[in-house]
């Protein structure tokens, strides 16, 4: 059973490089949300397994996308991948219980192997 | 961003490696500087050769400027200009870590501003398999309309400029600086071609 | 040889040759330092100029070689580079010279070693920065001409600020003077006084003495009355014989003691002119700026009317004006 996949983020090039990274078989089970809001308005049905989640983004960003989906109480693992890579972005993200943080621009081997990290993959 | 004429898709591609780049450069910076300083993922905005002059001429009075070359392989070239406030600029000198005595602020601002291009740049460049040579970083002399007559005087005609404004942030401290640069036409084209290429593998 | 049977090796040797023979005669200096800044290579440029051997210098630091470095500046400078990976830049327009190098124009330059334009690369061998090139350019002559530029770039503009005989200011500069001074008494609401004063019967001395002598009487009184002065006060010819001085924070009060001094100064100095000494007097009008004055030409009216009062009370005087109200508090 293939999980099913959100992909949040503003860049539509940055999606589409999260997408060529995972398995094709995962493909059909993909969405994708340019903002926050219509990330937490898809989230909020609790059928996303898996969330890749951008930070810079107008309107609710990621750190606001993490902070509904502890109030929400949603179920899903959360991978942030981000061209802000301060450390002090990363342990804020951490703390809010993201599952990892990645930089962009995202490779295929570096996301599979996080998954694999988790047991997703 | 209209007037570089790019579609959506290139525009987006732009922004994002230019996200990317600033990201990584200011990490690599904020390691270089112990972690003191650090700085957000930056806006972006193009601006045509006219409302440039007019934009940062309204700062002029109060304005530290410096201005570096850059030139790369298949035709990508321009200059970067650094903006500052003049506050800023003695302000950030004396963030830098710098001794107070050690060397002048204008060689402190010179040398901080082409650690963030050459920085930001590189990064750039890397990921459009690229790489880019510098000439040396000049400060603009401070007097009124120093920029105007910089931009007359260059040594091509430039048809963009990206602003991307940088946000430093030090502990208590918060301020900001422009980055401006300065793209001619067959550059332009030359970035085009490359954005192409990377949208096509994806 | 042959190009034709050129093999990739023979090529590559030659190449090789070729480019260590460019690199001797560039007229740049070349230094590959490793990781630790100890020297890894050298080029004939930099043999020479240092007048240091080859032998005593390679594997050496090169803080030791060259004990004139800056070390902390300079460390942390090839740090970024080799950290960052990215160039590093010093211009002789911030700090002339690094290396303590003798240059080729001896005696006309007023720096005493060769100024420079340094270079810092980074050199990366498989994927890792391994070296750091130092690039080192003479840009002695640049220096030179840049201070020749801006010596002479100087003197014009002083010299448009300057009247050309008395060398004191000249009516434009005085005047633009005035306008900065008006505005500053305006906005920091302090006083601001003016003095006109007239060479009497100048006329009659050009007439007696010749164009000559009453030159001379122009060129010494205008030495005499600006040793009189303060720093702040701008003096300046405002026409033939008329001169003017600026009196910024200066009350009327003040303003016309000073007049008095020179007034009298000027009677009691003769001026010397082949074998005679002339004996030149001086009319002058002092005024204050006052709330009315909503321009600073209205301050120069009022100290010219002052002048006229004088001149007509007899020359070698002091009046003055601009103010009623304050004329009868300064008589009271």
């Amino acid at each position: 059973m293939n999980p099913t996949v959100l992909i949040c983020d503003d860049s539509n090039m940055a999606r589409k490089q999260v997408l060529r990274s995972l398995p094709e078989q995962w493909h059909s089970n993909v969405q994708t949300a340019q903002h926050g809001a219509e990330a937490l308005t898809i989230l909020r049905n609790g059928e996303i397994d898996i969330l890749f989640l951008d930070l810079t983004m107008p309107g609710i960003d990621g750190v606001g996308v993490l902070q509904g989906i502890q109030k929400l109480n949603v179920d899903c693992h959360v991978f942030v991948i981000s061209a802000d890579i301060q450390p002090e972005m990363q342990s804020k993200v951490l703390g809010l219980g993201a599952k990892e943080f990645l930089r962009k621009p995202i490779k295929a081997d570096v996301l599979q192997s996080n998954l694999e990290k988790h047991g997703l993959l | 961003m209209n007037k570089l004429h790019l579609s959506e898709d290139e525009q987006d591609c732009l922004q994002e490696l230019i996200n990317v780049a600033m990201g990584q450069a200011s990490d690599q910076l904020a390691r270089y500087l112990d972690s003191f300083v650090y700085l957000k993922v930056p806006s972006i905005e193009s601006v045509d050769a006219d409302s440039l002059a007019t934009t940062l001429d309204q700062q002029q009075a109060a304005m530290a400027v410096v201005s570096q070359g850059f030139f790369g392989y298949e035709g990508i070239r321009g200059e970067a200009l650094l903006v500052y406030q003049d506050e800023d600029s003695e302000r950030l000198a004396d963030l830098l870590g710098y001794e107070p005595d050690e060397l002048s602020k204008d060689e402190q601002l010179i040398d901080i501003s082409s650690i963030l291009t050459t920085t930001f740049l590189n990064v750039f460049a890397s990921q459009i398999e690229n790489q880019i040579s510098y000439s040396a970083p000049k400060l603009l002399p401070s007097r009124a309309n120093s920029l105007s007559e910089h931009l007359e005087q260059l040594t091509f005609n430039w048809d963009l400029a990206l602003k991307v404004n940088i946000n430093y942030q030090v502990t208590d401290y918060s301020f900001n600086c422009n980055m401006v640069l300065l793209i001619p036409e067959t550059a332009i084209n030359n970035i085009k071609v490359v954005l192409n290429r990377i949208l096509e593998e994806l | 040889m042959n190009p034709g049977v050129l093999t990739d090796e023979v090529t590559k040797k030659f190449a090789e040759k070729l480019s260590s023979k460019i690199t001797d005669q560039l007229n740049t200096g070349i230094l590959i330092l490793d990781t630790d800044f100890n020297i890894v290579m050298w080029n004939s440029f930099l043999e020479v100029h240092s007048t240091k051997v080859s032998n005593d210098i390679i594997g050496k630091n090169v803080f030791e070689v060259f004990s004139e470095l800056p070390e902390r500046w300079l460390s942390r400078k090839l740090s970024s580079v080799l950290q960052l990976g990215t160039p590093n830049f010093c211009s002789w327009e911030q700090r002339r010279h690094l290396f303590e190098l003798p240059h080729t124009r001896p005696i006309t330059t007023d720096c005493e070693f060769m100024a420079q334009n340094c270079t810092f690369l980074p050199m990366e061998e498989s994927g890792k920065i391994e070296y750091i090139s130092i690039l080192i350019e003479d840009a002695t002559d640049v220096c030179h001409y840049q201070g020749q530029l801006q010596k002479a770039l100087d003197k014009l503009a002083l010299m448009s600020r300057i009247d050309g005989l008395t060398q004191i200011y000249n009516r434009k500069h005085w005047q633009e003077s005035l306008e900065q001074e008006f505005a500053k008494a305006r906005r920091h609401d302090k006083a601001l006084s003016l003095i006109m004063f007239d060479l009497d019967n100048f006329k009659q001395l050009n007439d007696h003495y010749g164009h000559q002598g009453g030159d001379q009487v122009l060129i010494e009184i205008s030495k005499t009355i600006g040793n009189l002065l303060r720093v702040e006060d701008v003096f300046g010819r405002y026409g033939g014989e008329e001169f003017a001085v600026i009196l910024p924070e200066t009350s009327i009060l003040g303003a016309i003691e000073l007049a008095e001094r020179i007034c009298q100064t000027v009677a009691n100095t003769p001026i010397k002119f082949k074998e005679s000494n002339i004996i030149a007097t001086v009319s002058i009008g002092v005024a204050q700026l006052t709330e009315r004055d909503s321009h600073f030409e209205s301050l120069i009216m009022h100290a010219d009317d002052a002048l006229y009062i004088a001149k007509n009370n007899g020359r070698n005087q002091v009046c003055s004006g601009s103010d009623n109200e304050l004329l009868k508090q300064v008589s009271a």
